[in-house]
């Protein structure tokens, strides 16, 4: 009797529909989230009805959200699976709590799902994101503003500089008390580092052969960041963050330039010191 | 044999719970609560929609300050409530939360609010250095809004950047030029830099963010300022709490031969590579014999009399650096020649005074305003000063 009860029991719970998120909900809740994203990446079918491969599920995007107090990324992995047969058009996205690469076809945990969705054209124009697709014979339009989508940065002369984003100069920042504790700051630096003392922290680092090595880490300098002389590339020389006392006993020359005087005066040293090259080839003022 | 009797019974009463169960579901789910419940969320992303749209409107107030029709229509009480009383540059307002201020005091039609940050304040100045957001591209002021319908909030960071100029690409030279076959100009470029020099000299309201946010342990024995002291410059600083200042906003202090190249109008605008950049030491002329005594490319020892003294009293450069000669004086850190760091030319000498000259520098120990912390090398002012005032402005590189 038993077992009966319980064989019946697993029947009606799988004649129920599992709870789904409606449309509306779906729209909200993906542009509250999406408002604050700094990134969209691997986002290769723009502007397209995206209609293969049928039945299988693809990954149409990334994007680099920060959490809820602002202090770290998370990313959002979007899938679009084409309808196909009995198959549905289904779209889902699948949160991962840090930045991380998104596998190419879902894992099945997945933050939001939509089924029924398809003719699915996405398209990113004027930092919004279009979603047209149709939904039970219906045809549906969303756009989600992507403000803190960055750009490249614009520099003209006589000008402040400006983002190529939604609005140059306006980001939208998710925070709360845990947001500015001083024990979370990773920032990079103390305002008493210096090159002289060894403590300096490099934050960009260009190779002899004018090479970018590793990331640059500028942005996340706490004090500002300052050039220093090494291979004379043209984008400028290592980096590093903090208060610069270019020119100073022990401190980088400042730059100079290479257009107007010769390579071996390429920094500038206080006159009575002299440039010379220490042994990570960066011209110090002794 | 009985058990056996009631089991079809017991089949048929659950088949029937199952069914209605089942049948329920479907009712919640077509239900008006559930309806309403689509309708919340479509409530919710249109007080969203609102506040970004307010957002978009905030920023442009931000970005056009004194041309905004917001502005001129409570510019009045603004000023009324900071007690200004006294002209000052409009032109400071962008990227001033003094405009946002007044905004939230005077703008009583909005269908939004802004919520107090800490204390009092309506902005929080954020830096690397007093904030942990992930991401954050630079310095600026953190408001928050409110949608008085939904109560929902939204955080804005407003970028402080409209009052920098980018300094062009192109070969410049320090100090004044010098004559002669054998002697050779101090010459440089910034062609694989990309510089942001601040347009103006760092004022009073700016250091109260500074002395409000920054660590205590830098600001010690600051005080703030208030009424017509706001968009004036801030002289009391000494050099080292000025280049701890200028590292609070992510930048340096002024490097001298960077105020030189923002400074020396040069002969050919077009040429960025000329074979030698002869200079004039007026910022407003190529004639080095072109020398004017007027109060509005000089604001010299004569000109407190015909003008009261602002921030921004004279045309700007070529580059659009204000105060470049006259009004107070301004301290560079200077990598080529230590002591000489800083621009004399200012309201303590007259129009006939040689310290009127670009790239021509005395010099400050950075550590007091009395006569003995300056070296005028011979020329000093007329008049007995007890304590100079020493302003300056601050500079950093971009990606």
């Amino acid at each position: 009797m038993r077992k009966l009860l319980i064989l019946l029991m697993i029947v009606t719970m799988g004649c129920l529909p599992a709870e789904k998120t409606s449309l509306p909900e779906a729209e909200m809740k993906l542009a509250t989230e999406w408002l604050y994203a700094f990134s969209l990446e691997e986002f290769k079918l723009n502007d397209i009805v995206i209609e293969r491969p049928p039945g299988i599920s693809q990954l149409l995007f990334k994007m680099k959200i920060p959490m809820e107090n602002g202090l770290s990324l998370k990313t959002h992995c979007v899938y679009y699976q084409v309808g196909y047969k009995k198959i549905p058009g289904k779209l889902s996205v699948e949160e991962l709590k840090n930045d991380s690469a998104c596998p190419e076809t879902e894992t099945g945990d997945s933050w939001l799902t939509l089924d029924h969705i398809n003719k699915l054209k996405v398209t990113l124009a004027s930092s919004h994101l279009h979603f047209d697709f149709e939904n039970k014979g219906k045809k549906i339009s969303w756009s989600f503003l992507l403000a803190n989508l960055e750009g490249n940065l614009i520099h003209e002369k006589y000008e402040p500089q400006k983002e190529k984003k939604w609005k140059s100069g306006l980001t939208f920042l998710r925070t709360d008390a845990d947001t500015f504790l001083n024990q979370n700051n990773k920032f990079l630096g103390k305002l008493s580092d210096r090159m002289s003392r060894g403590t300096a922290i490099r934050c960009q680092q260009v190779d002899k052969n004018c090479n970018d090595i590793g990331e640059n880490r500028c942005d996340d300098c706490r004090y500002g960041w300052y050039s220093i002389v090494d291979y004379n590339c043209p984008q400028g020389g290592s980096k590093f963050c903090g208060q610069n006392h270019c020119g100073e006993k022990g401190e980088p020359a400042c730059p100079r330039g290479i257009k107007v005087v010769d390579e071996t005066e390429a920094g500038i040293c206080q006159s009575d010191l002299t440039p010379v090259m220490n042994a990570d080839h960066i011209l110090i003022c002794q | 044999m009985r058990e056996f009797k009631r089991r079809p019974l017991i089949i048929l009463s659950l088949s029937i719970c199952a069914v209605l169960i089942v049948a329920l579901w479907f009712f919640y789910q077509n239900s008006p609560k559930n309806n309403s419940k689509a309708e919340q969320f479509v409530q919710e992303k249109a007080a969203l929609e609102r506040l970004i749209q307010n957002s978009s409107e905030i920023h442009r107030l931000w970005t056009e300050g004194e041309d905004s029709r917001e502005w001129n229509s409570w510019k009045n009480e603004c000023l009324k409530s900071k007690k200004i009383d006294t002209a000052f540059d409009e032109s400071l307002l962008r990227c001033n939360p003094m405009l946002i201020e007044c905004l939230a005091a005077f703008n009583k039609k909005a269908d939004y609010q802004f919520v107090k940050q800490n204390g009092d304040k309506l902005y929080r100045y954020v830096t690397k250095s007093n904030i942990s957001h992930t991401h954050l591209s630079g310095t600026g002021y953190l408001f928050t809004i409110e949608d008085n319908q939904s109560k929902k909030r939204l955080n804005l960071l407003l970028a402080d950047n409209c009052q920098e100029v980018f300094l062009q690409n192109r070969a410049y030279a320090y100090g004044e030029e010098v004559q002669g076959k054998d002697v050779e100009d101090y010459r440089f470029d910034n062609f694989n830099q990309n510089v942001y020099i601040d347009r103006h000299l760092v004022t009073n309201a700016e250091v109260n963010d500074w002395i409000e946010f920054g660590n205590d342990d830098f600001t010690k024995g600051l005080q703030k300022k208030s009424g017509d002291d706001l968009f004036l410059p801030a002289t009391d600083l000494k050099e080292e709490q000025m280049m701890n200042y200028c590292s609070f906003r992510g930048k340096q202090l002024l490097l001298a031969h960077y105020f030189d190249a923002a400074t020396f109008l040069p002969m050919d605008l077009n040429e960025v590579l000329p074979v030698k950049n002869s200079r004039s030491p007026y910022y407003w002329t190529k004639k080095k014999s072109d020398f004017k005594p007027d109060c509005d490319l000089i604001y010299a020892q004569e000109c407190p009399a015909k003008k009261p003294f602002r921030l921004n009293a004279t045309s700007p450069t070529w580059a659009g650096l204000t105060d470049a000669m006259g009004g107070v004086m301004e301290v560079f850190r200077n990598p080529i020649d230590p002591e000489s760091n800083l621009k004399a030319s200012s309201f303590y000498f007259n129009f006939k005074s040689q310290w009127h000259r670009l790239g021509f520098r005395a010099g400050w120990d950075g550590d007091g305003f009395e006569l003995r912390h300056f070296d005028f090398k011979g020329f000093n002012p007329e008049i007995t000063i007890d304590k100079f005032q020493v302003g300056f402005r601050c500079m950093r590189e971009s990606k």
